[in-house]
Order: structure tokens, then sequence, then C-alpha cells
């Protein structure tokens, strides 16, 4: 027996893009990919659980809507999200301005009161 | 951003770019890479297109608010049990009944990786020696279906046509016994 027994126990650390597992699922690759794509199922409970759930969908065009759907409400979500933390920012700035106004203020009537003191009666 | 652009960052690199400038697009590229998958684990699970797509949904806004509080090492197994939680929690609430046990098959994936590596530390000889007795020792069966998956790289279906067994019989042979592999592997490691 070869050394491909040894591979039975060594995950793949191959990972299968979305367009292959759209294809396996439709029975669009060769026999070599159907193979590669099993493998990958069965080094991998998180893989094959979602195999085995896409092939419940019954017209696998609707996967391909879900998905697009999904990412483009998760980018609108973040984005939000992103705006949100910004304004956060914005709000807080005030603040800064402030401190930097004051300090400048302080620094002025100091230098004003050390000219006065210095002013000989 | 473009995502064509930042395919060969690996999950933990963008996980890093997002804990260095906390910019939630780097959490949008990692997202996305698990769409489909978590589409088909809730899928599984629900079996229902649309409460799948809500639960993905929800399974993403947890994951945005968990990365934000804490560090993820290993993403895709953590994504993973965030959505088989999210999925028998749903369960559970909707038939009263089912426990999530994601924790014992979490330790049994720390021991199967701990067998692993103890096996990588011998000479391939010996290692392949060792396969070999195990794998005699399964029952036919499940040998089968090993040696044809694995060694002759056979398809699930062309294993099913050539044994006669249904493609759920030729799944669970080839996961039991790659499971029974390692268990009679650790026995024989630890002699």
């Amino acid at each position: 027996m070869s050394y491909d027994i040894l591979k039975i126990l060594s995950a793949s650390n191959k990972d299968i893009d979305n367009q292959k597992l759209m294809d396996y699922l439709a029975g669009h690759l060769s026999s070599k990919e159907t193979h590669e794509v099993e493998k990958w199922m069965a080094d991998s409970e998180f893989a094959n659980d979602a195999v085995e759930g896409l092939q419940q969908v019954q017209n696998k065009k609707n996967i391909e809507t879900l998905v697009e759907q999904l990412n483009k409400d998760l980018h609108k979500k973040l984005e939000q999200k992103n705006i949100r933390k910004e304004k956060r920012k914005l709000k807080d700035l005030p603040w800064i301005y402030y401190t930097i106004i004051l300090i400048l203020l302080l620094m002025v009537i100091t230098w004003f009161l050390i000219q006065r003191m210095n002013v000989k009666p | 951003m473009n995502v064509e652009k930042y395919q060969h960052i690996t999950d933990g690199d963008l996980l890093q770019h997002f804990y260095q400038d906390q910019n939630n697009q780097w959490l949008g590229l990692l997202l996305q890479r698990y769409t489909l998958l978590l589409l088909g684990v809730c899928m599984k699970y629900l079996k229902n297109e649309e409460e799948a797509k809500d639960s993905v949904q929800q399974i993403f806004l947890k994951a945005i608010t968990e990365l934000q509080k804490y560090k993820v090492d290993y993403f895709k197994s953590w994504i993973y049990m965030v959505a088989k939680n999210h999925c028998l929690m749903k369960l559970r609430d909707k038939q009263g009944k089912f426990t999530a046990d994601f924790t014992e098959s979490m330790a049994g994936v720390i021991t199967e990786e701990e067998g692993e590596m103890k096996l990588q530390h011998l000479e391939k000889d010996r290692r392949l020696e060792l396969m070999n007795l195990s794998l005699e020792e399964l029952n036919e069966e499940q040998k089968r279906c090993l040696t044809l998956f694995y060694l002759e790289k056979r398809s699930y279906q062309e294993i099913a046509d050539s044994t006669g067994f249904s493609i759920l019989k030729v799944k669970s042979a080839i996961q039991n016994g790659k499971r029974n592999l390692r268990i009679l592997l650790g026995k024989k490691l630890n002699q």
C-alpha cells in the first residue's frame, strides 16, 4: 500500500472557492474535482454541514440571490456602523478644540501678567 | 473595498488589520468569505430558506459585536461554532428540546489533533505501518469506503455505485472509519 494511506488523517488545508462549490452542487464538476470537494467535506465538519444544507435548496439559483442579498446587507450595516463611529469621533472633537483654546488663552494671560510684573513702577 | 485585491490575505491577517484600525470594512471582507457556508449550515439545521437567511444576518451581527470585544485566533472554527450554536438555540426555542453539545465536539477535535501531532513525529515508515495495521482492524464497510475514497480518489457517488451503499451510508462509513482509525492509532501510539 502506498504512502497515500497517510492522507486519510491529514486534513487538507485547501479551501474550496464559492464558484467550485456552486458547480459541485449543480453537478458540473469532473470526477477529479468532485473528489477534491468531497475530500474537503470529509475533512471539515463546517464544510460538510454547509454542503448538506445547500443541497436542500431546491432551486440552486436562489442560493446565489440569497448570498448576494446577504453580502449587500452586510456591507450596508458595516458602513452605517463606520459612519456612526465617525460621528462619535466628531462629537468628541469639540472638547479637544476647547482644551486647545483654553491652553492658548491661559498662555496669553500668563504672558501679559509677566509683562506687567516686569514693568517698573 | 475591492474583494479580489484582498483574496490572498488570510483570515488571520484580515482580523489583524481590523484590530489595528477598527475599520469595519475588514470584517466585511472576512465575513463575506463565509456567507455561502453559513447559509448552508443554517439551511441544514433550520431547513427553511427565509429562516436561514435571517439567521445568517443575526450571526453576522453577533460576529461583528463579539469581534469588537474579543480577540479571535481561529476565525473559521469560531464562526462555525457561533453559527451552529445559533441554529441549535433556535431549534431548542422552537421545539423545546435539542441541547447544544458543541463544547464536547470541540474537545474531541483537540484530542484528535493531539493524536495527529504524535503521529507526525514518528518516522514515515513507522507511521505507514501503524496506519496499515489500524486500517486492517476496521470493519469491512469502513475499510472499503476509506480505501476507495482516499486511495482511489473516488467520489461519494462512484463509491455508492460500486458498493451498492447509499450516499449517506458511504459518508457515514468514511466519517466513522476516520474516527475509529484515530482511536486505533491512538491506542497503538500509547502502547
